[in-house]
């Protein structure tokens, strides 16, 4: 049994009337301990699928099983980092962090909860920015305490959105790894971190390609992209990533 | 800052004008009471020496001397026309010395009509703003009933406040809860309507950030949506507290038995226009010195933003 699957997901959304179909008979599973990126051209539903996941919204069709559950709306069994707007704003990074922590663990005290924030967020390597507010730290700050955040709360299965994350995830090899379902545009970015990646489509959103990445791990960028095999295995995801956009536009004067 | 910059300045220059003037012959029968103003220029003039001396930005430290300018040149040319050449009514316009004298005076007197005035506005304000943001965040959590009170609010918040006061003398005891009534009125509506419309357009993706951490109501409510709302809600504060004051001196001038509005009313009445002119010096300070206070709440509470 995988950790995750997802059985022929359809969403459907209605708006001003019309109603157009955002994810058709979307299919994969996602085994224990599996890093699997999905990557796509904006508007092939990577955000809906996303938002499924988190059980923030419900599919029109289809389910999304948990290790053989199927997810009934939000819950603490699944970390998320957004990519926008996750932090609180009116909360200083550890009281984020905190607040998290008192989601899922009611009985620490409050001292204990700012405590364990202080230790994650030097995980992150933000101990000198605790104190501040999320609009006084970079993108790159904010996303680290959202990681911090979720990596806090000790969850199981995380959906994130961060480079940085591959070496907190691959770690030293000793502990097991998470589950991760990680949403980009960025090709380099997911052929790095990932053991799977599904590529997807547009209008409607759909599984166009399931690719498994063939590169040892540990992984090391510098070191990992001067190599011919990633290249090649490179212009090969990118001549699918735009033969599907082509064939969508049906010519071949199209400037890319 | 330099030396030059921090002392050289045209307002040492006018408290010296300020005080030679006072050594000009009195035009004005009785006394003008010379030294009130002499004693208020020399300690206005000590705060701003020490001001001077410890201020840091160049910018705040010329504000500050600019007004402290504006109120010798005003001291300077009440008293010229007053006391020393006579050129107005002097039973309309007493000198500046005589004002400062009827202040001290009066101490007593005007700092029981300044706990009867604030008191009532707190009373009116603190109560309508709480009720009004409990309200606000129950309402505006449900998009069916934050619509139908927006505009029910929007109604009610549209008759002028003032227009209850006949009304609220026929519906209760005293004349102290008219005004605490009537400032209710006056905060509750824009604060209800700040409040929902602050609710009501939270940012989707702040919920769900909360969603997926999977907080209570309870918590959902207090520890997400009012912060995020809180901007709004200050909007609908700021409102009411401007409106509060107006109607409460006006309602006391209409028939109260205490506070500032009534001083003045009172005393206009008697025809002693230099305790109506304290007066309104007094009820400046006093607005002045509340809405300092309840910018730094609002400045501290808003930290977060920039």
């Amino acid at each position: 049994m995988s950790k995750i699957e997802i059985n022929n997901l359809t969403v459907d959304y209605t708006e001003k009337k019309n109603r157009f179909t955002a994810l058709k008979n979307v299919s994969f599973s996602i085994e224990d301990g599996e890093f699997v990126s999905v990557i796509g051209s904006s508007g092939c539903g990577k955000s809906t699928l996303l938002s499924i996941l988190e059980g923030i919204n419900t599919p029109t069709a289809g389910e999304i099983l948990i290790n053989g559950e199927p997810i009934r709306g939000t819950g603490t069994d699944r970390g998320v980092v957004f990519q926008h707007y996750s932090l609180f704003p009116w909360m200083t990074a550890r009281k984020n962090v905190a607040f998290g922590i008192k989601q899922v663990n009611k009985d620490a005290s409050r001292t204990e909860r700012l405590k364990i924030a202080d230790e994650f967020l030097e995980k992150v390597g933000l101990e000198g920015f605790k104190n501040k507010y999320p609009s006084q730290l970079s993108g790159g700050m904010q996303q680290r305490v959202a990681i911090a955040r979720a990596l806090a709360m000790d969850t199981d299965i995380r959906t994130i959105l961060q480079e940085l994350l591959l070496e907190l995830w691959e770690g030293d090899g000793t502990s097991a790894r998470k589950t991760v379902v990680f949403v980009t545009h960025d090709i380099d970015e997911a052929i790095l971190l990932s053991d799977k990646i599904v590529m997807m489509t547009a209008n409607p959103g759909q599984v166009y390609s399931e690719i498994k990445v063939p590169f040892d791990r540990p992984r090391n960028r510098a070191e990992l992209v001067q190599t011919q095999e990633y290249n090649q295995f490179r212009n090969k995801l990118l001549a699918m990533f735009y033969s599907d956009i082509v064939s969508k536009i049906g010519g071949d004067e199209v400037v890319l | 800052m330099t030396f030059k910059k921090r002392y050289l300045r045209l307002v040492h220059l006018l408290f010296i004008v300020l005080l030679l003037i006072q050594l000009l012959p009195d035009k004005l029968s009785g006394d003008t009471y010379a030294q009130y103003v002499v004693w208020f220029a020399v300690g206005v003039e000590i705060l701003t020496l020490i001001v001077s001396s410890f201020i840091k930005k160049p910018i705040g430290l010329t504000l500050f001397v600019d007004i402290v300018s504006f109120i010798y040149g005003l001291l300077i040319a009440w008293t010229l026309a007053t006391a020393k050449f006579n050129l107005l009514k002097p039973a309309l316009f007493p000198p500046p010395g005589r004002v400062f004298w009827q202040l001290i005076g009066d101490y007593e007197k005007i700092i029981t009509n300044i706990f009867s005035s604030v008191g009532i506005i707190l009373q009116g304000y603190l109560l309508a703003a709480a009720a009004a943001i409990i309200l606000g965040l129950l309402l505006g959590s449900s998009e069916r009933l934050g619509n139908v009170a927006t505009y029910i609010s929007k109604f009610l918040g549209a008759i002028p406040p003032i227009v209850y006061i006949p009304y609220g003398i026929a519906l209760l005891p005293t004349f102290r809860s008219v005004s605490v009534f009537v400032i209710f009125l006056a905060t509750f509506w824009p604060v209800l309507a700040g409040t929902m419309s602050g609710v009501m357009n939270v940012d989707k993706k702040t919920i769900d950030s909360a969603k997926v951490l999977n907080v209570g109501k309870i918590t959902m409510l207090f520890s997400v949506i009012l912060p995020a709302s809180l901007q709004q809600i200050f909007i609908g504060c700021n409102q009411g507290l401007t409106v509060s004051f107006v109607l409460l001196t006006s309602a006391e001038m209409i028939g109260a038995q205490s506070g500032l509005g009534y001083y003045i009313k009172n005393y206009s009445d008697l025809g002693d226009y230099t305790r109506t002119l304290v007066g309104l010096i007094v009820i400046g300070i006093v607005i002045v010195v509340i809405s300092f206070v309840f910018n730094k709440i609002q400045k501290y509470l808003l930290r977060w933003k920039h």
